[in-house]
């Protein structure tokens, strides 16, 4: 089938990893057949996963060397357990020694494993600082969203850490995810289940609006693939984060706070920022970016 | 002697109308009046519609209906084709209506058997759309019809635009024979887009203060289709479609035939189908059909009722869809059913039970919820008189090469072998036949009867039942293909390969059909999103299918 379209939302991490870097050149580290189970699931008598959720390895990106992770959201909703979170965090560190052009991190994830509390909390924490790390050391690296978990709770925060985040529309990025925010807060704070809504704050229009992610594509692999490729092109030239950078980003933030602090809907977002709110959520990705002035 | 009375209908309704004098304005009746003009109106033992659509319902109407006395109100009899509000079977419940036809019963299927089980209520029958329509104009003619409308002129005239549906039938039953019409409308209006119903065939119009409820009976999201429903569209595409050449048809509601219509502009396009099949259809307008209708792969739908959200976009394909001069869609629930009986090759559906003669039923031991337009549907055509190469093609397979030539109507139920909660559909007995004798039926609520069934299609492949020669080996080829449920498990299995080897069974690899192909990114959208993108941004889906 030469016409079909794979979508990224509903593909699998293996499918999303083959799809998205060059052909054949994938090599799994710390594969499935070697049974990194977690023994937390196992004491539980909870099913496991040979990869623990989450596919990890080297490969090639338009014939430059990347390592990449891919988190499985159908998995325990991708979530952040002790073998999963030391398989992303190893990786990270891998790339202080190999040197790859940048490290790719497939976001599908609500976050710590609850089963695993205190191990994921830890495992969170240690893939931050890995990310760091690798920034420091000049190696950038990407977020991709756009699975069916989107990207929550610690995986929100390390994603916001990357250098890039690559969104599609169907992507959602966020802190406490929105059946957590009504559980606790009630639902006249946040409805869960008033889907537009939840698209309208966590969505990836929402986050390529704010700034959050930096590019907003269509919900198809090739186009993520054709993103995290222009995005490595940009980075063999660009001299690393500095200090410089960082202030002027928080300084950015800070503004926004501001800017916005009354604001309870992303469509009251797009009112004043485009002086127009009820056609943005159904434009097309391409006229949307164009609005934005993004190049394709 | 004494001259004989000819117009004692007439004569009636004029008394009754004189009643309500004091109540109405010309044709106009005022929301709060409306109470008292049924009072006045309707006499115990009246045959009463209050239009009850699949889709479009005289909401206002039916709750106002609720509030009469039933000291006044009482021993009605039901004819309408839906029992789809609570207030229906509440009237029921209230003793104002002692006995129902009708069709179908969806949403209130339940309560009504209970009904049913108490002895509060008789069913006259079960009907299919035409079959009560045709009723309306020889034994079940409504004396009183509470009809819903988009908007009426000050005269009375009727836009019913795209949720026309039953309207017509109704309304032209009950007024040319002495009964009276009483309409809901949205808004009363200078000038109307279009005349749908003539203002003297309405006696007295009502607008509502809310708007007519209009149900999205019709919509499948992409999202929800499984890769097995696409399995069994590629195997309906490539070994039912493409063999046959079938060009008219009609698709009933569901997932398995939203795979299908989303498969048209990908899978069959690829198989070089485009123009070759289903070009013209008997159809609600499915927002599932937009990405073929944009291909080019459709050239004609005549729909039942509208769907909401696809008021733009039929109103913007006027070579496809049937529209009026002001540019709205008309639909016709009698002549697309018509029109689905007489000049459709071909009508596909589901079920939730088969068994071995084929017979297949909807109907389950605590749910009396008819079946609609579907045993009009599924049901060969036997007057039919005019050729076309599937039909003739049917005819030869299940007649084999007989003296007088004649077609057969391919009627095809598309199943999971096993159903929601593990449940077999392929079963030993219909539970219909339980509940013919708890409800008292005369007839076993049979959906589509195992002579007029033609294949079967599962997740197993197709069992082509025109090809089978005897009784046993139409049981075989049943089982053949119902998989791992009880029945499927005691299959002959050696007769089973007999049928397979003649072709009578077919499974996916048989038909050159790959599992492994057999994705959800073969749909055309996968999402409602896709489907509004696809439509140009014509299709404007209702809140609950939104995630933007």
């Amino acid at each position: 089938m030469n016409r079909r379209r794979v979508s990224y939302f509903e593909a699998s991490a293996r499918v999303r990893v083959h799809g998205l870097v060059d052909e054949n050149s994938f090599v799994e580290l710390c594969p499935a057949e070697l049974r990194k189970t977690s023994p937390h699931l196992a004491s539980l008598d909870a099913p496991l996963a040979f990869d623990d959720g989450v596919v990890v390895g080297r490969a090639t990106l338009a014939g430059s060397a990347i390592l990449i992770a891919a988190q499985e959201g159908r998995f325990n909703g991708g979530s952040v357990g002790e073998v999963h979170g030391a398989k992303i965090r190893g990786l990270l560190e891998l790339a202080l020694l190999t040197k790859p052009v940048a490290v790719l991190l497939l976001v599908d994830s609500g976050g710590v494993r609850l089963q695993e509390a205190n191990a994921g909390l830890i495992a969170i924490s240690e893939i931050m600082r890995a990310v760091l790390k690798g920034q420091s050391a000049g190696i950038p690296v990407f977020a991709l969203i756009g699975g069916s978990c989107g990207a929550f709770g610690g995986m929100g925060i390390v994603a916001r850490l990357c250098n890039e985040i690559v969104m599609s529309e169907q992507g959602r990025l966020g802190l406490s995810g929105p059946e957590v925010i009504e559980t606790v807060k009630g639902v006249e704070e946040f409805d869960s289940r008033d889907r537009a809504l939840v698209w309208r704050i966590t969505g990836g229009k929402i986050r390529r609006t704010l700034g959050e992610a930096t590019r907003l594509v269509d919900d198809l692999i090739p186009a993520f693939r054709d993103a995290a490729t222009r995005l490595l092109a940009r980075y063999v030239e660009l001299p690393p984060v500095t200090l410089d950078d960082l202030q002027q980003a928080q300084h950015r933030l800070t503004e926004r706070t501001g800017r916005f602090a009354e604001v309870s809907d992303g469509q009251q977002i797009w009112q004043q920022i485009f002086s127009e709110s009820a056609g943005i959520a159904g434009l097309t990705v391409s006229d949307f970016n164009r609005l934005l002035g993004d190049q394709p | 002697m004494t001259a004989k009375c000819w117009d004692k209908l007439a004569r009636n309704r004029a008394e009754r109308l004189a009643r309500a004098q004091t109540l109405v304005r010309g044709r106009l009746v005022a929301a709060n009046d409306i109470v008292a003009l049924f009072e006045a109106l309707i006499e115990p033992g009246d045959r009463v519609c209050i239009e009850g659509n699949n889709q479009k319902q005289a909401d206002f109407l039916a709750r106002s209906l609720v509030k009469t006395d039933p000291a006044k109100l009482r021993d009605l009899h039901l004819v309408q084709s839906v029992l789809a509000l609570p207030e229906h079977i509440d009237l029921i419940e209230r003793g104002q209506v002692s006995r129902i036809d009708f069709s179908f019963s969806g949403p209130q299927a339940a309560r009504l058997a209970r009904l049913v089980e108490a002895k509060k209520i008789t069913i006259g029958a079960i009907h299919t759309y035409l079959e009560l329509f045709g009723r309306y104009f020889v034994d079940l003619t409504p004396r009183v019809a509470l009809i819903a409308a988009h908007s009426a002129d000050r005269e009375g005239n009727l836009y019913t635009g795209p949720n026309t549906e039953d309207t017509p039938a109704i309304v032209e039953a009950t007024a040319f024979k002495g009964g009276i019409v009483i309409a809901q409308v949205n808004e009363i209006v200078d000038k109307l887009p279009r005349v749908d119903i003539p203002a003297d065939w309405v006696n007295y119009v009502v607008e509502a203060p809310t708007p007519n409820h209009i149900e999205p009976l019709f919509t499948r999201d992409p999202a929800q289709i499984t890769e097995i429903q696409v399995l069994m569209g590629m195997i309906a595409i490539k070994g039912l479609y493409a063999e046959y050449g079938i060009k008219r048809l009609n698709h009933g509601i569901g997932f398995d035939t939203a795979a299908i219509e989303l498969l048209l502009p990908t899978y069959a396009a690829e198989l070089g189908l485009k123009g070759k099949i289903c070009t013209h259809w008997a159809l609600n307008p499915h927002p599932t059909l937009i990405p073929a209708i944009e291909a080019g792969f459709v050239e004609s739908v005549h729909c039942f009722g509208s769907e909401v959200g696809m008021e733009r976009y039929t109103a913007a394909r006027p070579d496809i869809f049937f529209i009026g001069a002001d540019g709205s869609m008309r639909s016709n629930r009698a002549f697309s059913q018509a029109a689905g009986h007489y000049a459709c090759d071909l009508f596909i559906g589901s079920t939730l039970q088969i068994d071995l003669q084929a017979n297949s039923s909807t109907a389950t031991l605590d749910r009396i919820a008819g079946f609609g337009g579907a045993p009009n549907m599924g049901a060969d055509a036997r007057g039919r008189r005019h050729a076309s190469p599937a039909w003739l093609r049917a005819g030869r397979e299940g007649r084999g090469e007989i003296a007088m030539p004649r077609g057969q109507k391919l009627v095809v139920q598309i199943v999971e072998t096993f159903r929601e909660h593990m449940q077999p559909t392929f079963v030993e007995r219909l539970d219909a036949w339980e509940l013919a004798t708890t409800a008292s039926m005369e007839l076993p609520p049979v959906m589509i009867y195992g002579e007029d069934l033609t294949h079967i299609i599962t997740e197993e492949g197709i069992a082509n039942l025109l090809l089978c020669r005897s009784p046993a080996e139409r049981e075989q080829a049943i089982r053949g293909v119902a998989g791992y449920t009880p029945v499927g498990m005691a299959r002959d299995t050696a007769m089973v390969e007999n049928l397979r080897d003649r072709g009578i069974i077919r499974r996916a690899e048989d038909l050159g059909i790959r599992k492994c192909e057999a994705t959800r990114d073969l749909l055309a959208a996968r999402s409602i999103k896709e489907l509004v993108l696809a439509s140009e941004g014509l299709y404007d889906p209702p809140g609950q299918f939104r995630n933007w």
